[in-house]
């Protein structure tokens, strides 16, 4: 214990107890058990389902008690604080952005977005980019929304800009960002700017180029009847289920770069005009920080060229292996495979105009 | 993964973030301290929503909705999207997930078997170099540090950050004389001489942390990783600021810290 970093933040009577308690909670579960349908088709697989949870817990509170204190290599401890931390930091924006999407789903008539945005998608993506200012939260939140607002009827390519500028031009990002690079007006402007240009420009070419079958989007059938509120706890189950299992791909990637890759292997490439802007760009993609931290972490790169800083605000937001993972399990891959790289050549030039333009 | 399983992986998540903020403070070690509330939210919704589904479940919903289900869709969806390329068959069955939601338990285990440290003395070592660079421009009115309300014989206490700050871009050299105390980690220094008192500064969660340090060589290095509240002076350097790369700091009095309440900065 002794070569942990904060030895009493980690207090194990009290969470070892909490893994028995774990432990007697499912057991006030199995009371429930046998359920009525006790031996019908499902019910012995459901049972087998509970038999191996009880198995992971115990399994888990085994470890707990003799694993934790052997588990000391600091590399190993390092990765998984950040992985820890990526997860947890991203739960509540996944949760919010879910339950958010599940309310449109549930309780949002298709009528309603008709009256809001413009039938015709060419001007449909510009009002979607506009009113990515409206979601506060990062990218975690707007994967599954954008997702809702593709079943309610809106146009894929302004759903898709929704997407991309909500997370990069929203009231909490740009006050972030204007406390990183505080007396730096300019850097604000320049990622609202360059963000939301790219935003609608990839939307207006998915207009023209995008086609409906790269998507995969399960029109969910729910029968006329069925409980609104059933309607509500089915969807975020659902987008629980696929959007957070691939945040947690994205967070082990970003984890595994962030603890392998040493940050002055960056600085050496500081001091060249364009590449410097392209390696920020790889950075922001790799290291996955959320949206509304990322202005920090910019700030901090000092070496680097104000532009090649923009760079890595724009395409953060827009494309990195966090998001790349959850597009996936919400569009399915045929779909990431054409946006992601759409994303970030349309992201890049964005920077470069508006970087030339402003900084 | 059937519908029970999708239940009691959301009640064991909402559990382990509910553990690490309400049961522990270990949340800290990874996140802001101000996201404690939107995690304990966040855990309740993921509690709540897992009972649900598992109630439901043992009500035997499923199987009526999975009739209703079956027929029509299972048609219309035959052809139009990419089942192939989707092992878990996505499409048909909304009760099922895709196996990747297994890997939600993955943070579940991180919390209650591994429950990772803050990031200390590894993470400076491997990011050497990288110490919390200046600021373009320094601007008077960005020090946040009391330094200039302080008496003049005032020991002032400071973050290494607000410390470092100081010292890079304080052109009027107000550091300069002033005993200041802070509080840190020790880190070895790698090329030998002396050691860091060191702490990261965390903007959102510990994947963005910044590391801030001071060099110390006039006390033996204590041992990795462990907490010292050190006072002492600034190393005022001899050339322009802006081209130190170490802010070196004379201590006077070091004392070391049980139990530093916050890991980052």
């Amino acid at each position: 214990m002794s070569d942990r970093t904060t030895p009493a933040a980690a207090p194990d009577p009290a969470a070892s107890s909490l893994g028995d308690t774990l432990a007697g909670g499912w057991d006030g579960h199995g009371d429930d058990l046998p359920p009525e349908d006790w031996g019908k088709r499902g019910g012995q697989r459901r049972t087998g389902t509970v038999w191996l949870f009880a198995l992971f817990i115990t399994a888990m509170a085994l470890a707990h008690a003799w694993l934790s204190d052997d588990l000391t290599s600091q590399a190993f401890l390092a990765w998984a604080t950040i992985f820890t931390a990526i997860s947890f930091q991203a739960l509540p924006f996944l949760v919010f952005g879910v339950a958010l999407s599940a309310a449109l789903t549930a309780f949002v008539p298709p009528s309603a977005y008709q009256r809001f945005i413009p039938a015709k998608p060419v001007r449909a993506v510009p009002v979607a980019g506009v009113s990515g200012a409206l979601l506060p939260g990062c990218e975690c939140a707007s994967v599954p929304i954008a997702g809702s607002l593709i079943k309610g009827g809106v146009a894929p390519a302004a759903a898709l800009t929704f997407l991309l500028a909500a997370p990069a031009i929203n009231p909490i990002v740009m006050i972030a960002t204007a406390v990183a690079f505080a007396g730096q007006p300019e850097m604000v402007l320049a990622r609202f700017a360059a963000s939301l240009l790219a935003a609608v420009v990839i939307g207006w070419i998915w207009v023209r180029f995008g086609r409906a079958d790269w998507l995969r989007l399960p029109a969910r059938p729910h029968s006329p009847g069925e409980s609104r509120w059933r309607v509500f706890r089915e969807s975020m189950l659902h987008d629980m289920m696929h959007a957070g299992g691939y945040l947690v791909v994205g967070g082990l990637a970003a984890a595994t770069i962030n603890v392998m890759v040493p940050r002055e292997w960056l600085l050496t490439v500081a001091g060249i005009p364009v590449v410097s802007v392209l390696v920020l760009a790889a950075l922001a993609i790799l290291l996955s920080i959320c949206s509304e931290a990322d202005a920090f972490v910019a700030v901090s790169l000092t070496d680097f060229s104000p532009t090649a800083k923009l760079a890595f605000m724009v395409i953060g937001p827009i494309v990195d292996l966090k998001l790349i993972a959850m597009q996936a399990g919400v569009f399915g891959w045929r779909f990431v495979a054409r946006f992601a790289p759409l994303c970030l050549a349309v992201g890049l030039l964005s920077t470069f105009l508006i970087g030339g333009l402003l900084l | 993964m059937n519908r029970i399983a999708q239940g009691l992986t959301l009640v064991l998540l909402g559990a382990a973030a509910l553990t690490s903020t309400v049961a522990t403070k270990l949340y800290l070690n990874w996140v802001k301290q101000g996201f404690g509330p939107f995690l304990i939210a966040a855990g309740v919704v993921m509690v709540l929503l897992g009972l649900l589904v598992i109630v439901a479940e043992l009500r035997g919903e499923r199987r009526e909705a999975f009739a209703d289900e079956r027929d029509p869709a299972a048609e219309a969806h035959g052809g139009a999207s990419d089942h192939g390329a989707d092992p878990s068959g996505h499409g048909h069955d909304h009760s099922r997930a895709p196996a990747v939601a297994w890997l939600l338990l993955l943070p579940v285990i991180a919390v209650f078997v591994v429950a990772p440290p803050a990031l200390g003395a590894y993470t400076v070592e491997s990011t050497a170099g990288s110490s919390a660079p200046p600021p373009d421009q320094p601007r008077s009115g960005r020090f946040d540090d009391g330094l200039a309300e302080a008496g003049p014989n005032e020991v002032v206490a400071m973050d290494i950050r607000q410390f470092v700050m100081r010292a890079w871009i304080d052109e009027e050299r107000l550091l300069a004389g002033r005993e200041v105390e802070l509080t840190g980690f020790a880190v070895p220094a790698s090329d030998g001489e002396g050691w860091y008192l060191a702490r990261l500064q965390m903007a959102c969660c510990a994947a963005d942390a910044v590391v801030n340090k001071v060099l110390i060589t006039n006390e033996p290095a204590p041992e990795a990783d462990t907490w010292w509240t050190v006072r002492g002076t600034w190393v005022e350097p001899a050339g322009e600021i802006s081209d130190v790369s170490e802010h070196e700091f004379a201590v006077t009095e070091m004392e070391s810290v049980t139990n530093p309440p916050d890991p980052y900065e």
